[in-house]
C-alpha cells in the first residue's frame, strides 16, 4: 500500500518522467499499431521488433555504452533494412508473405542473440543493461534518455494527426487513392518509417520481444467497443496507457520484475475483458441474446398449444396436457406458464390454463406466421407440404411484422395453408 | 466493327497490358464520344477490369498510351472519378457511409488538408442522389452488397468528374436497384458526363447503354449499341477462347523478359 501510494503520489520526479514516457510510448505504438492491425500487417510490427536487436548490439559497440542515441539509431536502421527486405522479398520472389514475415524475424533475431552474447563475453562492463533491451526496464530508463523517447513519440503523433486522412485511404483502399492522384507509396513508406520508430521507442521499456503486443493488442481490445475510427483510436490509446502504467508500477514494486511481460499481462487481460463483456459481439451479450430467444421460444410453444387446443374447441389444457406434448422442457415450459401469467398473456384457475385476450391475439400470430411461412415455401419455393414444417417451426419464432406483411401480400390473404388449416386471422 | 470519333473524350492508342508479363489485353485502340452512357462487355478474363485500371493509371501499360481530354492522365485525374469493384475493399474497416463517400472529396482536397463543412455537404448530396441518406451514419459493414455499391457510386458522384469509370457497378445488385442507377447514370450523361461502366448482364446492356465496347482479350468492338449488338459481335466476343491466342499469351508468360515491353 505504501508503494502504491509513492508510485501513485508522483512523489519520486523519477517516476513522473517514467510515468509520462510510457504514456507518451503507448499513445504513439497503438495509434501506429492499429492502422497496422487494420492493414492485417499485425505480424509486420513483430518482424520489425524482433528485427531491431541486431542494431541495438551495434550501437552498443560503436558507442562503447549505452548511450541511447547510438541505440535508436542502431535500431532504427536494423529495422528499416528488416522493413525494406521484407517487401524487396515479396516484390522479386514468390514467396508468400507470412513466411518472409517468418524468416525475416527469426533471421534477425537470431544474428541478434548472437552478437548480444558475444557483447557480454567481452567483460565490457557496462553490458548489465544490455539485456533489460529483451523483456524491457521501465524503471531503468534514465531522465535524459526519457527526452529522446518522449520527442520521438511526440514526432509520431504529429505526423500521424497530419496523415490521418491519407492513411485511412493507405488501410480501406489504396487502389482508390492510386486513382485520385495521392503518392501512394510514399504514403506507405512514412508509414513504416512511423512503425519502426514506435518500435525503437518501446525497445527499453517493453523489450524487443513483446514490443508487437504493444503496437497490436490495444487495437484489437478496442475494435470490440467501437465501429469508428477516431474513438478506436482513443480507446486503443487508453488501454495502452493504462497497462504501461499498470505494468511500470509492477516492476517498480517488485524489482527484479521486467516490464515489458507486465504491460503485456495487463494487456491481454483487458483484450479478454473485452473478448468477454463487448456489448455488440462479446461472449456475454451472445449468450444472453441466445438465452432469451431460447425462453421466447417455449413461450411461443406454450401459446401455440393453448391456441390449437382452442382451435379443437378445447377452452382450457391443464399443465399436464401440455407437458405431454413438449416432454423435453417439462421446466422450461413451467417457467414459461409463470412469466406469461404475469404478463397477463395466460390465465390459470382451477380448471386449467386459457390464453387471455392479448394473449390469444398474440398465440394466433405465431400460428399465422407458421402456416403463411408453410404456404410460402409450398407455393414460392416448390417444396412439399410435407417437408415445410421444421423450417416453419423456426421462422414463426423470427419473422418480424414488416415480412408478416409482405408473405400476406405476395400470397395474397391466403386462408388455408398446405396442410388444409386455416390461416388465422382477427377480425377486425 | 470499330468506330473511332473526332474529338474524342478518351483515347486508347494501342495499348497492350500485362500481369507478370502475361498479357491481358492486346491493341487496343478506341476513341469514345463526350456525353455518353457506354457499356464495357465481355466474358470473365476479357480484361474489361484491366482496361479500366489502365485508364485509371492502376496498371502501366506494357506498350501504347491513354490521352484524357487530349491530355495526360496526371493532368486531368481530378476530372475523372473511378468506382473500384466493391470486394476490392474490407468493408470491416471501422467507418461510417459518409466517412466512405467523404474521402470522394479527397482528390480535390489534396494531401494534409481535412475534409470540412463543404466536404460533407457534397458528400451528403451524392448520397441522396443513390438515394442513401436514411444511411449517412451507418457503419459500412452492416450494409448489404447493393448498398454498398451504392456508398460506392456516391462516392464517386462526390469527386464531381466530368469522366465516370465504373468497374461492376451493378455486381450483387437486385434488379430494382440496377433500374434505379442506371437511370442515374442515364441522368449524367445527359448533363454532359460520360459514364463508362464495365458490365456482364447483355440483357440490360442493350436497354441502357448508347455506346458499346466488347472485349475478348482484344478489341472485338466500339460504337453506337444498335451498331455493334449484333449476333455475329456476340459470338465473336463470347464464343469460347481464341486458341491461338490463350497459346501465345502462354509462349509469351514462359520467356525470362517480357518481348512485347516497348
Amino acid at each position: 500500500m505504501e508503494d502504491f501510494l509513492y508510485f501513485f503520489t508522483f512523489q519520486d520526479p523519477s517516476i513522473t518522467w517514467v510515468v509520462l514516457g510510457i504514456m507518451l510510448l503507448g499513445i504513439g505504438s497503438a495509434y501506429v499499431g492499429t492502422f497496422s492491425f487494420l492493414d492485417k500487417k499485425a505480424l509486420l510490427g513483430d518482424a520489425i521488433s524482433h528485427a531491431v536487436l541486431p542494431g541495438i548490439c551495434l550501437g552498443f559497440v560503436l558507442a562503447g555504452e549505452k548511450d541511447p542515441r547510438y541505440i535508436v539509431t542502431g535500431a532504427f536502421l536494423s529495422g528499416a533494412l528488416a522493413t525494406f527486405l521484407s517487401s524487396w522479398l515479396k516484390q522479386h520472389t514468390k514467396l508468400s508473405e507470412d513466411s518472409i514475415t517468418a524468416s525475416i524475424l527469426s533471421v534477425f533475431f537470431g544474428i541478434g542473440i548472437v552478437a548480444l552474447t558475444a557483447i557480454q563475453k567481452s567483460g565490457n562492463p557496462e553490458v548489465a543493461g544490455l539485456n533489460s533491451f529483451i523483456f524491457g526496464n521501465a524503471i531503468g530508463i534514465a531522465e535524459a534518455d526519457l527526452f529522446l523517447y518522449g520527442g520521438l513519440s511526440m514526432a509520431i503523433l504529429l505526423v500521424l494527426s497530419l496523415f490521418l486522412k491519407e492513411f485511412r485511404l493507405m488501410v480501406f483502399d489504396p487502389g482508390f487513392g492510386k486513382a485520385i492522384g495521392f503518392p501512394m507509396k510514399g504514403i506507405r513508406f512514412v508509414f513504416n518509417v512511423l512503425l519502426i520508430l514506435a518500435v525503437v521507442i518501446g525497445i527499453q521499456a517493453i523489450g524487443v520481444v513483446l514490443m508487437a503486443a504493444l503496437l497490436i493488442t490495444p487495437g484489437a481490445a478496442a475494435r470490440f467497443w467501437t465501429d469508428r475510427l477516431q474513438p478506436l483510436l482513443l480507446l486503443a490509446a487508453f488501454f495502452s496507457i493504462l497497462s504501461g502504467i499498470l505494468g511500470t508500477y509492477v516492476s517498480f514494486v517488485l524489482p527484479q520484475m521486467p516490464t515489458g511481460p507486465w504491460v503485456v499481462v495487463f494487456l491481454s487481460l483487458i483484450a479478454l475483458l473485452s473478448f468477454i463483456f463487448s456489448p455488440k459481439s462479446g461472449i456475454i451479450r451472445r449468450f444472453l441474446a441466445r438465452r432469451n430467444y431460447l425462453r421466447k421460444t417455449h413461450k411461443d410453444h406454450l401459446m401455440k398449444a393453448l391456441f390449437k387446443a382452442k382451435e379443437a374447441h378445447k377452452e382450457r389444457l391443464t399443465l399436464e396436457e401440455i407437458h405431454a406434448l413438449y416432454p423435453f422442457h417439462k421446466k422450461e415450459i413451467t417457467h414459461s406458464l409463470q412469466e406469461l401469467t404475469t404478463q397477463g398473456l395466460v390465465l390459470q384457475d382451477s380448471q386449467g390454463i386459457r390464453l387471455s385476450t392479448q394473449g390469444n391475439s398474440d398465440a394466433m400470430r405465431i400460428v399465422r406466421l407458421h402456416r403463411l411461412w408453410e404456404l410460402y415455401l409450398n407455393e414460392s419455393m416448390n417444396i412439399a407440404p410435407d417437408h415445410v414444417h421444421e423450417s416453419a417451426e423456426q421462422m414463426e419464432h423470427l419473422l418480424t411484422p414488416e415480412l408478416e406483411a409482405q408473405l400476406e401480400q405476395r400470397l395474397n390473404y391466403p386462408t388455408l395453408d398446405p396442410h388444409q388449416e386455416t390461416i388465422p386471422r382477427d377480425t377486425p | 466493327m470499330i468506330t473511332q470519333v473526332p474529338n474524342p473524350i478518351l483515347e486508347v492508342h494501342d495499348l497492350t497490358v500485362s500481369y507478370d508479363q502475361q498479357p491481358v489485353l492486346w491493341n487496343v485502340d478506341l476513341s469514345l464520344p463526350a456525353g455518353q452512357l457506354i457499356g464495357i462487355l465481355g466474358p470473365n478474363g476479357a480484361g474489361k477490369s484491366t482496361l479500366i485500371k489502365s485508364i485509371m493509371g492502376l496498371i502501366p501499360p506494357t506498350s501504347g498510351y491513354i490521352k484524357i481530354f487530349n491530355k495526360a492522365l496526371q493532368e486531368v485525374r481530378t476530372r475523372i472519378s473511378y468506382v473500384p469493384q466493391r470486394e476490392s475493399v474490407d468493408w470491416n474497416f471501422p467507418a461510417s457511409v459518409l466517412d466512405v463517400v467523404v474521402m470522394g472529396t479527397y482528390g480535390k482536397l489534396g494531401l494534409f488538408r481535412r475534409p470540412g463543412k463543404k466536404e460533407v455537404q457534397i458528400a451528403q448530396e451524392a448520397l441522396e442522389q443513390v438515394g442513401m441518406t436514411a444511411f449517412v451514419t451507418r457503419q459500412i459493414s452492416e450494409l448489404s452488397g447493393g448498398q454498398q455499391q451504392r456508398v460506392f457510386i456516391a462516392r464517386a458522384l462526390a469527386q464531381q468528374a466530368d469522366l465516370y469509370l465504373m468497374d461492376e457497378p451493378f455486381a450483387g445488385v437486385d434488379m430494382a436497384t440496377e433500374t434505379a442507377i442506371f437511370q442515374l447514370l442515364q441522368d449524367m450523361a445527359r448533363t454532359g458526363k460520360t459514364v463508362l461502366v464495365v458490365h456482364h448482364d447483355i440483357h440490360s446492356a442493350m436497354n441502357f447503354f448508347e455506346w458499346v465496347i466488347m472485349l475478348n482479350l482484344h478489341l472485338v468492338a466500339s460504337g453506337p449499341k444498335d451498331q455493334v449488338m449484333t449476333e455475329e459481335l456476340l459470338r465473336k466476343t463470347y464464343g469460347g477462347k481464341l486458341n491461338l491466342l490463350t497459346q501465345v499469351t502462354d509462349l509469351i508468360r514462359k520467356q525470362d523478359f517480357n518481348p512485347l515491353k516497348s
